[in-house]
């Protein structure tokens, strides 16, 4: 993982389906090493605003919903009452509260809410900030995109606590 | 006396005399039992069941070719007549009024919607006394009448409780109204009016207006020969079908899924096909093209495209409902045992489908209305932010589709609503159905004929005459003709061979199958003033706008101009024009829009409101004017022990709208604008209890449109929290929602207590006052005169 900033995007969708050809869009990006990623997760806010994921991708474009610390950092940052189903677990008490931390710093909760309103399907993602371009270019079917910047280094903190968090649960 | 004896050319008919005998006593006394017996519609006159739809187009229903199931409509016309060349004017209002009155839309006062009362003849609003509807004829001669659903013939000003009501329904023509005094409704939040009274919002949770609409009809015509055997009737159906909010349930909606995934380019040139194959349209019709201010289909993103068929299979879902409806009143008619003598006139629209969305509709119709420059993008965010597209139709939007749909669903024609010059405008579905009275089955009529035409023909179908007085006042003969020579001779000459068009600028003359179109230069959904200032006074010349010209026996569909062909025949149809103005009215062109033109009203003397606690359902033209100046809100309040929560006043709904509330202990006003943006504020600390004086302040930057300013709430004159809202309302907050004291009816400003709605206050509202005038200047009040006509009349040119 580089030290680069991060931009951590919320694109938000009228169409789910229309979501999903993004989604697909942007893991390609990160399978080809367009672009840094470092996950990119499908979401979908039901009407009683709770975030379901739907699909997930990692830095080497692979798909699943359990592929790693980076989806779990996007998790972290965006949805971070997902992280037991996605990436850490239900124990991660102490990593919650490190992304909690981000995101109240960053405003990146209050993006989130604002962004991704309930009944709408969404993109999240974390990639290195020099990929803006490319990303934008590769969300072509997003109403609303929302981005935020964490500088690397916290990533790479956050990243590492997920890690810890996993091999705690694992051992 | 019989029937025949009576003499029915004055109204109210006049009691016959005595013929009995009076003696001192019983003894020797004849009775005369005619001289106490209500007066009888001539023998055998026919029910009359009139039905006109909202905004909709020539080329949506079925029988006409179109995408909408229409069962009903299909059904009549298989057993009666269709009209391919029947007219309207191509607005709300103007329609109604040739319809009721059997006049030219100007010469009852109606150039413009009833929305705006104006300073010259052709535009007050007001219907005159020597000008009265059929109705009122069919009234005085023995029927039973009723009208359900949008009215739109009252001046926006005299809705109120206050009245006047000489312009209600009841005053006109009709013993029972049930319905709506404006141009538009929420279907499933309507504030309805039941005779002289405002009933409100329903509170049934599963409330759809055309639904209960049918239902209240049935239950009148029940009523109506529960009462009497053999009285005759007319009921005027006029569902808020197919206008914005395009409002129904998915159900119906859903059963159009995919239905225009093919877009609006390919949708007409399907309708097209299958006009001509029913033969609604003859066979060497053209089909006009797309006008340039309109985006192909193919142009349009993937999102777009799926946002803009879901407004479409809503639109459609929304208009079958309403001809459901209508067949929900048939039905009972038919079980009545009494189709067969029923005239039926269904027309399609009031005009042509509504052109008033925008290129790509709006979430909510009022952001339009306010003149809101939405992007796009905006359009889309929005449209997400309010439950997208499964919301869309619901009552979390107040939805109108694109511009395109409707220039589809006007297929074959040019344009669409306010568009006077061109059929699109104009021309409409009509069918007519009366077993006694019409021999053929499923017959096609092309004479033309018009609005106003329908009057003269109840009239004469029902076997009475047009009365040459009315409560005195002598009237003016009606300028329709009865098309009943049509009924049973299809190709009988034509005998309405002229008729002038305006609305908004836009003109047409028809004579003798010429038709000379004389289009503004303006889109229909454009009035900005930007837009405007070439229609400015010394400005624009009309004589100089384009104008083309079409012989319709040879070009159904206005596809061919021959005006370079034909000089002469412009000259001398633009002549005919302005002498048919002339005598309808119809100057100064643009009567309707003199706001938007320096020409204002005298400055309204009333400048605070009060309102006692007990006040529901204030029609929202008649709410205090808070718009784009500093205001107070101030309330009395009684707070018993252990607080108190609920609305203490709020407007309209979270598409537009304010409420000044209580809940959690705090005071809290949240306002809406048109949805696009919330402001919020709450005092820090609870209410105290006892009699407690609220108030919020807004102060604005300045007396200008759309003003930003800065809120403070008070309790005891402490002030005790506020904050900014960048931006106000300058219009109007909703076409339909109105305003409560101590309650929130309808659908919640502040979606915080929506369940709990209407979230009646627990202590006592006293009474609110509105003060809107608290802070300005000579030099504010003439500016905003002048922007609260301009804002007035922007709301008309969209009800």
């Amino acid at each position: 993982m580089s030290d680069n900033p991060k931009d951590v995007l919320i694109a938000a969708y009228l169409i789910e389906d229309l979501a999903k050809k993004d989604f697909d869009a942007l893991v390609k990006l990160a399978e080809n090493k367009t672009i840094a990623v470092e996950g990119v997760v499908l979401v979908r806010k039901d009407s009683d605003g709770e975030v379901h994921v739907t699909e997930a991708g990692d830095h080497l474009g692979r798909k699943g919903l359990k592929v790693g610390g980076g989806v779990g950092l996007v998790v972290g940052l965006l949805a971070p009452p997902l992280l037991a189903t996605t990436a850490v677990g239900a124990a991660a008490g102490g990593v919650a509260s490190k992304f909690a931390k981000h995101r109240l710093e960053s405003g990146i909760g209050e993006k989130m809410d604002a962004a991704l309103p309930p009944g709408s399907g969404g993109v999240l993602a974390v990639y290195d900030a020099d990929g803006a371009s490319a990303v934008e270019n590769a969300l072509a079917n997003a109403v609303k995109t929302s981005v935020a910047r964490i500088d690397g280094a916290s990533a790479k903190e956050l990243k590492a606590g997920l890690a810890e968090a996993q091999a705690g649960m694992a051992g | 006396m019989s029937n025949e004896s009576i003499d029915r050319s004055t109204l109210p008919i006049r009691r016959p005399p005595f013929k009995g005998v009076v003696k001192e006593t019983l003894d020797g006394s004849q009775p005369d039992w005619d001289h106490v017996a209500p007066i009888r519609a001539p023998d055998g006159a026919p029910n009359v069941l009139l039905v006109m739809t909202d905004d909709a187009g020539f080329g949506n229903p079925s029988g006409f070719g179109g995408p909408v199931r229409t069962a009903t409509l299909d059904r009549l016309a298989a057993g009666g007549l269709s009209y391919n060349r029947f007219h309207t004017t191509a607005l709300c209002s103007p329609t109604r009024a040739a319809l009721m009155t059997g006049r030219n839309h100007h010469a009852v006062g109606y150039g413009m919607v009833g929305e705006f009362a104006g300073p010259f003849p052709g535009y007050t609003a007001m219907i005159p006394k020597d000008c009265q509807p059929f109705a009122k004829t069919l009234q005085g001669n023995g029927y039973s009448t009723a009208c359900f659903g949008k009215w739109h013939l009252t001046p926006d000003s005299q809705q109120g409780l206050g009245g006047p009501f000489d312009r209600w329904p009841n005053a006109l023509g009709f013993d029972y109204f049930w319905g709506f005094l404006g141009g538009e409704s929420g279907q499933f939040d309507p504030m309805l009016i039941e005779n002289n009274r405002a009933i409100g919002v329903p509170a049934e949770d599963d409330f759809y207006l055309p639904d209960a609409m049918a239902a209240k009809t049935i239950e009148w015509l029940h009523g109506v020969r529960a009462h009497d055997a053999s009285k005759p009737w007319f009921a005027y159906f006029a569902p808020g079908a197919s206008h914005a909010p395009h409002q129904v349930e998915a159900e119906w909606a859903d059963r159009y899924k995919g239905a225009f995934d093919q877009g609006w380019d390919k949708l007409r040139e399907e309708t097209f096909e299958r006009q001509k194959q029913r033969g609604v349209i003859p066979a060497d019709a053209e089909l006009t093209p797309r006008p340039d201010a309109m985006p192909a289909w193919d142009s349009l993103s993937e999102t777009q495209r799926r946002l803009y068929a879901r407004q479409m299979e809503v639109y459609a879902g929304y208009s079958e409902n309403a001809d459901w409806n209508i067949g929900r009143v048939i039905d009972a008619i038919e079980e009545m045992g009494e189709l067969d003598n029923t005239l039926v006139i269904y027309i399609w629209g009031d005009n042509g489908a509504s052109l008033e969305g925008s290129l790509t509709g709006t979430f909510n119709e009022a952001a339009m209305m306010n003149g809101v420059p939405l992007t796009d993008e905006q359009q889309l965010q929005l449209v997400l932010k309010w439950g997208g597209l499964d919301a869309w139709g619901s009552d979390m939007m107040a939805p109108h589709y694109s511009a395109a749909w409707a220039w589809a669903g006007n297929c074959p024609f040019q344009w669409g609503k306010q568009v006077a010059s061109h059929l699109g405008g104009t021309r409409d579905p009509m069918v007519v159905h009366w077993p006694q009275g019409i021999r053929e089955q499923g017959g096609l009529r092309s004479q033309f004929t018009h609005v106003n035409d329908i009057g003269p023909t109840i009239l004469v179908a029902a076997g009475v005459p047009q009365p040459t007085h009315i409560d005195g006042v002598e009237q003016q003969p009606m300028h329709g003709t009865s098309f009943i020579y049509t009924l049973d001779d299809a190709d009988a000459p034509e005998r309405h061979t002229q008729q002038y068009f305006e609305i908004l600028g836009n003109r047409g003359m028809y004579k003798d199958g010429w038709w000379l179109s004389m289009m503004m230069p303006r889109t229909p959904w454009k009035i900005d003033p930007e837009t405007l200032k070439q229609f400015a006074p010394g400005v624009w010349d009309p004589d100089s706008d384009p104008a083309e010209l079409y012989y319709l026996p040879d070009d159904y569909t206005q596809a061919n101009d021959l005006s370079a062909e034909h000089p002469e025949k412009v000259a001398q149809l633009r002549d005919l024009f302005w002498q048919e103005a002339r005598r309808n009215q119809v100057p100064p062109l643009l009567g309707g829009l003199s706001g938007f033109f320096g020409i204002h009203p005298p400055a309204p003397a009333q400048s605070e409101f009060t309102y006692y606690g007990d006040v529901q359902n204030v029609a929202p033209g008649t709410v205090p004017p808070i718009y784009n100046h500093s205001y107070t809100i101030s309330a009395e309040l009684e707070i018993p022990q252990g607080g108190a929560e609920g609305v203490i006043v709020a407007e309209a709904d979270h598409l537009g709208g304010f409420a000044l509330f209580v809940a959690d202990g705090k005071l809290k006003h949240t306002y809406s604008f048109v949805g696009v943006k919330e402001f919020r504020q709450e005092s820090e600390s609870d209410l105290p209890t006892g009699r407690v004086n609220v108030r919020m302040e807004f102060a604005a930057d300045a007396p200008k449109p759309a003003t930003g300013g800065e809120v403070t709430l008070f309790v005891n004159d402490e002030p005790v929290g506020g904050g900014r809202m960048e931006y106000t309302v300058p219009v109007r907050f909703s076409g339909y929602a109105g305003m409560d004291i101590g309650r929130d009816n309808g659908m919640p400003v502040d979606r915080s207590y929506a369940d709990k709605s209407p979230f009646a206050f627990t202590g006592t509202v006293k009474k609110v006052v509105f003060d809107v005038n608290p802070h300005l200047t000579e030099a504010s009040e003439h500016d905003l005169a002048e922007h609260a006509n301009w804002a007035h009349t922007a709301h008309a040119i969209t009800a």
